[in-house]
C-alpha cells in the first residue's frame, strides 16, 4: 500500500471507527438479539432449570399428562441408600439411620407429613422434633421450585422421580424448565401473527405519508412564499417558521400539550364560543393524527424550507426575468419555472424524510405516547415500548430486536430504491442548474 | 415600431443611476447602446421590457403608454446575456413557452415555432436541452424565444459576451440578419464598440447614466463630440497629445515640439490647454505633419502591424500600417499626422471643431 493509501485511511479512521460503533455494531446486534428470546424474565447472562407452578400450567397446556405431572408437582419423600448417606453425613444416630434402613428403605412417601409420620414412629428418632424434620428434607425427591444451576443436576433430580417420559417430552420438559434465554426465531413468527403488527404498519404507513406530505407541501409553499417576500420579511418569516426544529423537542410537545390540553389555549379560547372544552390532543384517533402529524410536519418543513429556499435562489436571476417578459405570471412562474428545477431538492427531502420518519418516535412518545388507545402507535414506538418502556415491566428485548431489525430492512430497502431513482452517481457528477 | 423613451429617470434607494434620459428609436432601426460597465445601459434595457420600474419619465410603444404596464403584457422579447434558456425543457418547449403562456392552440404553435426555428437554423436541435447545445446555438434558440412571439421591441443585453471569438463574429452578422429580415424594432446593449458599430443603425454612447451622442456609427468615428467619444470608439484606440495653444499652432507638454497647425482655423486663443486625437490610421510615414519618436511596442496583427511611438515628452502615438514597412523595435522614426483628421478638445473634454482655412 502506498503512503497516501495509507494517510487517506487514518483520516478517515475517526469515522470508520465511529460507524462501525454506532452504526454497524447495533445492527449487528439488533440481527443477533432478534434470533433470542431475551426478556428481563430470562436476563441476558445465563439462567438456570425451575420448576415453577407456571412451568406446571404451560406443560398441561402441552399435553403432559397423569403421572407425570402428578410427581412433578407433588412433593415425594423416598428412603434410598442417597438419603441415608447423607443422613450420616449431618449427624443422625447410626441406630436411627439403621432403623429407617431396616423398616423404611425403598417406601416413598407423598406427602411430608407422611413421612414425617413415619418417621416419628421409630424408636431410634431424635428428640427434637426440629431435628426430625431436618432428617425429611434429606430425602425429598421433589422437583417443584428447586433451582438447579446445571442441566445434569436437573437431569439427576428427574430420572430419581422415575417419570417414563419420551425423549421428545423429556426434550421438552428441559426446554420449558430453562429460565435463561435460547436462540429462536419464534420472534418473527410472533410478528408475523400477531393483530398489533398489523396495526402499527397501518400506523406507520399513516404516519409517514401524510407527515411527509406536510413536511414537503408546506415547505415548498414557505420557500416559494418567502422567495417572493422583500428579503428582511422573507429572513424574519424563515426564522420563526425554523424555532420548531431548535426549540428542545420536550419543551415544543410540552406548548403542543399546552395549546390541545382540555385547560389550554384552544379549548379555553373555543369554550368563550360556546365549545365544550376536549383534550384535543387524544380526544379522538383523528385529533391524534392531526396534532402528531402537525408537530412532526412543523419541524420537517423547516428543513424543506431552507432546502427549497437555496434551490430556489441558486436559478440565476435572468431566467426568471426571462420568464416574466415571456409574459409568465406569478403562478406560471411557479409552476412552469421554479417547480421543475426543485425536482432533485423535493425528491432528496422525500426520500430523507421517509427514512427518518420511519425510524423517528420522539415526538409521538412526548406527545400521544401512541394514544388514544394505540391509534397513534406507530412501528417504531411499537418496538421501543416492547424492548425497552414495558408498562408490564417484562421488557423483551428479543422480540422488540425483531420489530426494529424490520424497520432497517425497511430502510434499506427504500435507500436502495431512492438510489436508483436518484441515480446517485449522476446526481453528484453534473450540475443540475445551468448557469 | 416607433419606441420612444422621454424623461426616464431611474434611482436604486439613495443612488441615482439615470438622472433624465431621453431617447427614440424609428420603426425596424437597430440601435445600440454603448458605454463601459456601470453607466446605465443595462438599467435601461430593463426599464424599457418593465423587469425594473421606472422611477421618472414615459415609455411609449408607438403610441401606446407602456410606462406602468407589468412585463409580462408589454409584449417585448430579451435575450439574456446568459441566454436564460429553462434548462428542463428542450429548445422546441422553450421557444414555445411564451405561446404556451398565452394559451395559444397546439397547432399554431407548432406552425409559429417551425417558422422562427427555421429562420435562426435550429430545425433540427428542437429535441435537444440546453446543456446539450453549444453557445451559439444556445443563443440561436434564446433568439427564437424573443422573437417568436412577434414582439413590439426586441432587447440583447450583451448577446455575444459569452460565446468565443469564431462565433461571435459569426452570430454578429446573424443577429443583423434576423433583425432586418423580420423588421423588428431592436435595441443591443454592448460594450463591446465593434459589435456596436458592425451591427447597429445609429449608437447611443453612455456614460455615467446619460448619452453623451447618438449618431450613426460611421458619423460617431468621425466626429466624435468629445473625447470619451473619441476614447471609447475605434480600435487599436486613438491616441492623444496634451498641449498649449500658441501662435505658431500647438506646443507639446513638456517639449519644445511645435506642432505648426497653421492652415486651422478654429483653434481657442493662445495659452489655451488643448489635447489632440490622432487615431493610428491617421499617424503615417507619409504624411507632410512630421513628429519624431523611438518605436516602443510593435504589435502583429497579421495583415497589419500596430506600433506605438513614444515621443521625447512621454506622450504615446500609435500607427496602424501595412505589414512590410521594415520598422523594428527602437528604431527612431519621424511619421506624418494627417492634419485636417486631428481631433482636438479642450480641457473639458469637449470637442473644438476646426476646419482647414479655405
Amino acid at each position: 500500500m502506498r503512503r497516501t493509501d495509507l494517510f487517506g485511511l487514518g483520516f478517515m479512521a475517526p469515522a470508520l471507527i465511529l460507524t462501525i460503533m454506532f452504526f454497524l455494531a447495533p445492527v449487528v446486534m439488533t440481527g443477533v438479539y432478534s434470533f433470542t428470546n431475551m426478556s428481563t424474565a430470562t436476563g441476558i447472562s445465563g439462567g438456570a432449570y425451575l420448576i415453577s407452578p407456571a412451568t406446571i400450567r404451560s406443560l398441561t397446556e402441552q399435553g403432559f399428562q397423569g403421572d407425570a405431572i402428578e410427581r412433578l408437582s407433588s412433593e415425594s419423600y423416598v428412603v434410598d441408600e442417597a438419603g441415608l448417606e447423607a443422613a450420616e453425613a449431618a449427624g443422625y444416630t447410626p441406630r436411627f439411620i439403621a432403623e429407617i434402613r431396616s423398616t423404611l428403605l425403598g417406601d416413598t412417601f407423598t406427602g411430608r407429613r407422611d413421612f414425617e409420620r413415619a418417621l416419628k414412629d421409630l424408636s431410634h428418632r431424635p428428640r427434637s422434633i426440629r431435628d426430625l424434620k431436618k432428617a425429611t428434607e434429606l430425602f425429598q425427591k421433589s422437583v417443584l421450585n428447586v433451582r438447579f444451576e446445571t442441566e445434569a443436576d436437573f437431569q439427576s433430580a428427574l430420572s430419581s422421580l422415575n417419570l417414563n417420559l419420551s425423549p421428545a417430552e423429556a426434550v421438552f420438559l428441559t426446554e420449558t424448565a430453562y429460565t435463561g434465554w435460547i436462540w429462536t426465531s419464534a420472534n418473527y413468527d410472533r410478528a408475523v401473527n400477531l393483530p398489533s403488527t398489523y396495526r402499527a404498519t397501518a400506523n406507520s404507513a399513516i404516519y409517514v405519508t401524510f407527515t411527509l406530505a406536510f413536511n414537503v407541501g408546506f415547505g415548498l409553499f414557505l420557500a416559494i412564499t418567502t422567495f417572493y417576500l422583500p428579503s428582511g420579511q422573507a429572513a424574519f418569516f424563515r426564522t420563526i417558521w425554523f424555532l420548531p426544529r431548535i426549540l428542545p423537542p420536550v419543551l415544543y410537545v410540552l406548548m403542543w400539550k399546552w395549546l390541545t390540553w382540555d385547560t389550554g389555549f384552544l379549548s379555553t379560547l373555543l369554550s368563550h364560543f360556546g365549545v365544550p372544552p376536549h383534550n384535543l390532543m387524544k380526544h379522538t384517533a383523528t385529533h391524534a393524527w392531526v396534532v402528531v402529524v402537525l408537530i412532526n410536519g412543523f419541524v420537517g418543513a423547516s428543513m424543506g424550507m431552507i432546502l427549497f429556499s437555496s434551490a430556489i435562489r441558486s436559478i440565476p436571476q435572468s431566467m426568471l426575468h426571462a420568464s416574466e417578459v415571456d409574459g409568465a405570471n406569478r403562478w406560471q412562474q411557479v409552476r412552469y419555472i421554479i417547480l421543475p428545477q426543485l425536482r432533485w431538492p423535493i425528491l432528496f427531502t422525500t426520500a430523507y424524510q421517509t427514512l427518518s420518519l420511519l425510524t423517528s418516535f420522539e415526538y409521538i412518545l412526548l406527545s400521544t405516547n401512541g394514544g388514544p388507545g394505540s391509534a397513534t402507535n406507530v412501528w417504531a414506538l411499537y418496538a421501543f415500548k416492547i424492548a425497552l418502556n414495558n408498562y408490564g415491566g417484562n421488557l423483551e428485548y428479543g422480540y422488540g430486536a425483531a420489530l426494529a431489525m424490520v424497520l432497517v430492512i425497511i430502510g434499506i430497502i427504500a435507500s436502495l430504491f431512492y438510489l436508483r431513482l436518484f441515480n446517485f452517481k449522476s446526481m453528484i457528477t453534473s450540475p443540475r442548474i445551468e448557469q | 415600431m416607433r419606441i420612444e423613451l422621454k424623461n426616464f429617470k431611474k434611482t436604486f434607494g439613495d443612488i441615482t443611476v439615470i438622472e433624465d434620459m431621453s431617447l427614440s428609436l424609428e420603426s425596424g432601426e437597430m440601435l445600440a447602446l454603448l458605454g463601459p460597465s456601470g453607466c446605465g445601459k443595462s438599467t435601461t434595457l430593463f426599464a424599457i421590457c418593465g423587469i425594473h420600474r421606472m422611477t421618472g419619465g414615459q415609455l411609449l410603444f408607438g403610441d401606446r403608454d407602456v410606462t406602468l404596464v407589468p412585463s409580462q403584457q408589454r409584449n417585448v422579447g430579451v435575450v439574456f446575456q446568459n441566454y436564460a434558456l429553462y434548462p428542463h425543457m428542450n429548445a422546441y418547449e422553450n421557444i414555445a413557452f411564451p405561446l404556451m403562456i398565452r394559451k395559444e392552440d397546439r397547432k399554431t404553435i407548432e406552425k409559429k415555432v417551425s417558422e422562427i426555428a427555421a429562420l435562426v437554423h435550429i430545425g433540427e436541435l428542437m429535441e435537444r436541452k440546453p446543456a446539450q447545445l453549444s453557445g451559439g446555438q444556445q443563443q440561436r434558440v434564446a433568439l427564437a424565444r424573443a422573437l417568436v412571439r412577434e414582439p413590439d421591441i426586441l432587447l440583447l443585453d450583451e448577446p455575444l459576451a459569452n460565446l468565443d471569438a469564431k462565433l461571435r463574429l459569426e452570430m454578429r452578422s446573424e443577429i443583423r440578419r434576423i433583425q432586418q429580415q423580420t423588421g423588428i424594432t431592436a435595441i443591443l446593449v454592448t460594450h463591446d464598440q465593434v459589435e456596436a458599430m458592425s451591427m447597429c443603425d445609429r449608437i447611443a454612447i453612455m456614460n455615467k447614466g446619460d448619452i453623451v451622442q447618438l449618431s450613426s456609427p460611421q458619423d460617431m468615428y468621425q466626429n466624435p463630440n468629445s473625447e470619451f467619444v473619441a476614447s471609447f470608439l475605434g480600435n487599436p484606440p486613438i491616441a492623444f497629445l496634451d498641449g498649449v495653444v500658441t501662435d505658431g499652432g500647438v506646443q507639446l507638454a513638456s517639449s519644445e515640439a511645435l506642432l505648426p497647425l497653421r492652415g486651422q482655423h478654429g483653434l481657442p486663443s493662445s495659452g489655451m490647454p488643448i489635447r489632440l486625437g490622432i487615431r493610428p490610421e491617421h499617424f503615417q510615414p507619409e504624411n507632410p505633419l512630421k513628429v519624431t519618436g523611438r518605436i516602443s511596442f510593435v504589435e502583429t496583427q497579421g495583415r497589419e502591424e500596430l506600433y506605438d511611438v513614444t515621443l521625447s515628452n512621454g506622450s504615446v502615438l500609435r500607427s496602424i500600417q501595412r505589414q512590410g514597412g521594415g520598422y523594428h523595435l527602437g528604431d527612431e522614426v519621424s511619421w506624418g499626422i494627417a492634419e485636417n483628421q486631428i481631433l482636438a478638445f479642450d480641457a473639458s473634454g469637449a470637442r473644438l471643431h476646426m476646419g482647414a482655412l479655405a
